[in-house]
């Protein structure tokens, strides 16, 4: 030892005691703040990756809309904005359109934010569809396929991180009977077996 | 009774077999639901017994016929027809850049063709308005270098296709379908349809079509998914 000192028979038994009971401490409170840490993320990862794998169910990201309706004729064929103002008189649209478009003589077209109508100009026939966006899981989705890009790379990278750490972690949180040595091993166990006993079923990619 | 009934291991034993029945009953209601509803799919069935004009199944395998689109997500982009510009670019003679009203111009044809998404939907018949990718190519000019297009999309999205496969006739860049303008929610104001791949080749929100010497796998190929494609050869996943 650098001090000079040496070690006795009966201090040893002791400090390993000490040494285990200290890596388990640190072991748990890390486990514990990365936990902590973890959470924002899991429930933004987790909700989206429900919405998102049952995409062929519904739009994870959008409510959509559609539906049609006649407003009273005549509308001015020569003058856009007025038309326009008369649809949306008709069709209780107090939001300015982004845009009016002619997009053949007899087709007028006002698109919103978060709608756009196609008006018939000679019978009055209006096609209205449109999207409202669900607030939170759109912007789940977004961060969930990192359609941002940029510093989200990190982010996502780090959790991934994290969840290893917490995993890896877990294994080892508990001694004893209900930890790796027993049932423990038996419930990452079956974790590990569920994959693979699907894989052997469908057939790997 | 009454002390058999407090027995807190006798309960727990009770309440789990209580739990195991439910949860069993459960299983076997939602396995006859799930076979009654694959008994009872008539379009799929029927389509199933059809044969196309290439003698292909016209149900490819694995896929379940549906009445309509779904929408399938996606970052929208501007669904104005105002503001839509198309760009033609890449390995081409005259790259140019279209408005909507020049797209237009260009002589729209209307196509019934089947979609095949691969989640495991397909629609039978869809019926699109617009433009061939094979009339904007000609107005273009391909270089003989041209061999994959790049079909360009909102937020950057992109899909990659054969230059022989989107030379077919009704491989189109579309803003109409089933007669109505194409909503927000199936790439307003104009996508791209090409209906024997499976339907992410069929970019929404359509800005560009690059044709291009050299494959360049796009959105969904560069996350595990097939870089062809083929509903018929189930090239689902990488």
């Amino acid at each position: 030892m650098p001090d000079g000192g040496a070690q006795s028979e009966a201090e040893a038994p002791a400090s390993k005691r000490r040494f285990k009971l200290r890596w388990r401490q640190w072991l748990r409170a890390l486990h514990r703040d990365f936990g902590y840490i973890a959470v924002g993320l899991t429930f933004i990862y987790a909700l989206s990756g429900l919405a998102v794998n049952h995409i062929a169910d519904w739009d994870p990201s959008f409510e959509n809309f559609e539906r049609e309706y006649v407003v009273e004729t005549p509308l001015p064929t020569d003058d856009d904005e007025a038309a326009a103002v008369l649809v949306q008189r008709h069709a209780g649209i107090a939001e300015a359109p982004i845009d009016v478009y002619r997009v053949t003589d007899d087709l007028l077209e006002l698109t919103f934010e978060h709608r756009t109508l196609h008006v018939t100009l000679s019978d009055g026939k209006v096609f209205e569809e449109g999207q409202e966006p669900r607030v939170f899981l759109r912007a789940a989705n977004w961060l969930h396929l990192n359609r941002g890009k940029k510093a989200w790379t990190w982010f996502a990278d780090g959790y991934a991180v994290v969840l290893v750490f917490l995993a890896t972690s877990g294994l080892f949180m508990l001694p004893g009977r209900k930890g790796l040595l027993g049932r423990g091993a038996v419930l990452v166990g079956l974790g590990i077996a569920i994959p693979l006993v699907y894989l052997s079923y469908v057939g790997s990619p | 009774m009454t002390n058999e009934t407090q027995d807190p291991d006798l309960c727990r034993s009770i309440a789990r077999r209580d739990f195991i029945m439910r949860a069993a009953s459960g299983t076997v209601i939602a396995a006859l639901g799930g076979g009654l509803y694959a008994i009872s799919d008539r379009l799929t069935r029927e389509a199933k017994a059809q044969t196309r004009d290439d003698g292909r199944p016209r149900v490819p395998p694995g896929q379940r016929v549906i009445e309509t689109l779904k929408p399938m997500g996606g970052t929208p982009g501007d669904p104005s027809r105002a503001n839509f510009k198309l760009r033609v670019h890449g390995e081409v003679k005259s790259p140019y850049e279209l408005d909507f009203a020049e797209l237009m111009a260009m002589g729209p044809v209307t196509v019934r063709s089947d979609v095949h998404c691969v989640t495991g939907w397909t629609m039978l018949d869809a019926k699109w308005t617009g433009v061939t990718v094979k009339a904007l190519a000609e107005r273009a000019g391909l270089e003989s270098t041209a061999r994959h297009v790049i079909f360009e999309a909102a937020a950057g999205y992109t899909a990659n296709v054969r230059l022989r496969e989107a030379l077919r006739d009704d491989v189109m860049v579309a803003w109409d379908f089933g007669g109505q303008p194409l909503r927000r929610p199936h790439g307003a104001p104009v996508r791209a349809v090409v209906p024997d791949l499976y339907f992410w080749k069929s970019a929404k929100y359509l800005t560009g079509i690059r044709f291009v010497a050299r494959d360049e796998p796009g959105y969904w190929e560069t996350r595990g998914y097939n870089n062809h494609a083929d509903p018929w050869k189930e090239e689902r996943y990488a």
